[in-house]
């Protein structure tokens, strides 16, 4: 994989001047996996949360580069509520290891959306990441946690799954690979 | 510290470059002029056709020419304005570790030295390249970079001769000469080029291939040639005319004994495949070259040059061929295998052979030049050149009105595209003021740049 990053920097390089961008399908990554499937139980009055993880390999050699922006421009996902209602939403978390990224501050807060019964709730995630997780996409690989949070202000349990159905993050880097 | 590296690196090719371009133009703004074409006896006649060795001298199309052209290098002005040599520690021009460091730019300024004032530039690529990468999705997209892909086999390549040193009796020259090939070649398969070039995704199951094939050798040359005139024109017998006192056939020929000083040769195809799903495993690499390099130096040849040129009046024709037979032999040379080492995710390089004989050729190269001069102070010329790969067409004419003179010309490059020229001059006394534009494709870019030339000539 190195060998092959490594090809594909010579070709930024040969390019000239410019901004290297890398649009990384995340979701085509955790599909056929289960990752892409979180599903989220809250008893009565009480909130919670579940996550999973998944690593993104990225490029290598881009340690001196200065990265312009991380963004997420695609991103959706299904909220199928099968009982109970309260409110859902989403976190994102990156870190350079897959533990980390429990300690990591939340670097995208999709806010809450409300949940009733048996239905089934698009949610959009969109958001720019810039600034907090910068260092990061200078490495050769990061790890992102995203965690399905709600509250349940009912009498029954909140049941259902969180299916991610778009992840795009969009890494723009001014490419300094020498 | 790799600025330290690349500038001399820059300066050495600066150097180097411009002689194997000496036949598409000169640094004589009349022969820019005339899109490259020479009307003239000058060094690239010489250069390629051994019999003009025989010839008398007459450096421009007509009497009373030039004895030596001096460029005026408006370009380097404007360069070093630019550019300041006390600042090239941190221009971004020479420095890898500036955010605005463009390599193309880099190779662009090799490609064509500023020597002359460009009127018009050719784009460099400064434009963003785009990846989109998923588990079972890879499409590069390189935007206007793409223009650097080549459609087709694309090469480098120069053989030069660095110096000429000899004395000459009669008609037969004793010398020697430096000699300096280098031959770079990159063939994309279909596939990876239409990935690179068209932004077509990257296939599940598939293989992307390039093939390299680059030599360089250098040495030198002890060389003995031979030029005669032949025969005497009818208008030649006691002629006072300047038209006429060359008249005749002239023969050429030259014998060389290489001395190669060193040489390496790379061969092999690179590339990678992947799996289906695309990202579902590590994309293999590909690589199995092959490397040659001299232990020793004093590769050892024999090759020749032979040329031929009647002028019959105001008609010249002439056409030299270079380096026949010119194949080295090289009696001490280590061979390498290098691949890549997929457990180790590392190049491996392993010593195959050592010690043994390997061969190289330097590549033939053929001049043909005709000029006529038609009596009415205009003179019309051409030439086709090759040097072992495509084949440079100059075909240029000159009008003169006592001391002015326009010119004009078209030329067909070694990329296959078209370019023109055109200028003036003027003589007073002793001195001569010539102006010449042309049109060049001699960057990384598909764009033409347009050059003013400019050089004095001394009569």
């Amino acid at each position: 994989m190195k060998a092959f990053a490594v090809a594909l920097l010579v070709v930024v390089s040969a390019c000239g001047q410019g901004h290297a961008i890398f649009n990384i399908d995340v979701l085509s990554f955790m599909q056929g996996t289960g990752k892409d499937t979180i599903p989220y139980f809250i008893p009565p009055a009480t909130s919670a949360s579940a996550s999973t993880v998944q690593s993104i390999t990225l490029p290598p050699g881009f340690g001196s580069s200065v990265v312009d922006s991380v963004r997420i421009t695609i991103g959706s996902a299904n909220l199928v509520n099968t009982g109970g209602s309260g409110t859902m939403g989403f976190q994102l978390f990156f870190a350079a290891d897959s533990a980390g990224t429990y300690t990591a501050p939340v670097a995208l807060n999709v806010p809450n959306t409300a949940v009733n019964g048996v239905q089934t709730v698009a949610v959009s995630i969109s958001g720019d990441l810039s600034g907090l997780v910068d260092s990061l996409f200078r490495q050769d690989s990061v790890f992102m946690r995203v965690a399905t949070t709600g509250t349940n202000n009912g009498l029954t349990n909140v049941t259902g799954t969180s299916i991610l159905t778009a992840l795009v993050i969009r890494v723009v880097l001014q490419d300094k690979i020498f | 510290m790799r600025t330290g590296v690349i500038v001399p690196a820059l300066l050495a090719l600066t150097l180097v470059v411009p002689r194997p371009v000496h036949a598409q133009f000169s640094l004589d703004a009349r022969r820019i002029g005339m899109a490259g074409v020479s009307l003239g006896r000058d060094g690239s006649a010489r250069r390629y056709n051994p019999a003009y060795r025989a010839v008398k001298n007459r450096s421009g199309g007509g009497p009373g020419q030039p004895k030596v052209t001096i460029p005026i290098p408006l370009g380097l002005i404007t360069f070093f304005q630019d550019h300041p040599p006390t600042h090239w520690g941190s221009d971004p021009m020479f420095n890898p570790d500036d955010s605005a460091f463009n390599p193309v730019e880099l190779m662009n300024l090799v490609l064509n030295p500023p020597l002359f004032y460009e009127l018009k530039r050719a784009p460099t690529p400064t434009n963003d390249i785009e990846f989109t990468i998923g588990k079972n999705q890879l499409i590069m997209n390189l935007g206007q970079s793409r223009v650097l892909i080549p459609e087709q086999k694309f090469g480098l390549g120069m053989n030069g001769r660095l110096l000429d040193l000899g004395y000459g009796v009669g008609g037969v020259h004793f010398g020697v000469m430096g000699f300096m090939n280098y031959e770079i070649e990159f063939a994309l398969d279909t596939a990876l080029r239409r990935v690179l070039r068209d932004t077509v995704p990257v296939q599940p199951d598939s293989t992307y291939r390039i093939l390299t094939d680059a030599v360089v050798q250098t040495g030198f040359m002890p060389t003995v040639s031979f030029a005669q005139r032949l025969t005497h024109g009818t208008g030649a017998v006691g002629a006072d005319s300047t038209e006429s006192a060359d008249d005749g056939l002239y023969i050429g020929g030259a014998v060389h004994y290489y001395l190669g000083a060193t040489y390496a040769r790379g061969v092999g195809p690179a590339g990678f495949t992947v799996g289906n799903p695309i990202f579902g495993a590590a994309p293999g690499v590909l690589l199995d070259a092959r490397a040659q390099t001299s232990n020793k130096p004093f590769g050892k040849g024999v090759g020749g040059d032979v040329g031929v040129a009647w002028i019959s009046g105001p008609f010249e024709v002439g056409f030299g061929i270079n380096d026949l037979g010119a194949e080295l032999t090289w009696s001490d040379t280590k061979i390498q295998r290098i691949q890549y080492d997929a457990v180790g995710d590392s190049i491996s390089v392993s010593t195959t052979a050592n010690h043994v004989e390997t061969k190289t050729k330097l590549p033939v190269s053929y001049l043909a030049n005709a000029a006529i001069r038609m009596g009415t102070g205009t003179t019309v010329g051409g030439d086709v050149f090759n040097a072992g790969r495509h084949t440079v067409i100059h075909v240029g004419v000159e009008q003169r009105w006592s001391l002015f003179a326009l010119r004009g010309g078209v030329a067909r490059d070694q990329r296959k595209k078209m370019q023109f020229g055109f200028g003036a001059g003027v003589r007073l006394g002793a001195f001569g003021l010539d102006v010449g534009v042309f049109t060049h494709s001699s960057t990384l870019s598909e764009t033409r740049a347009m050059t003013l030339a400019t050089s004095i000539s001394v009569y």
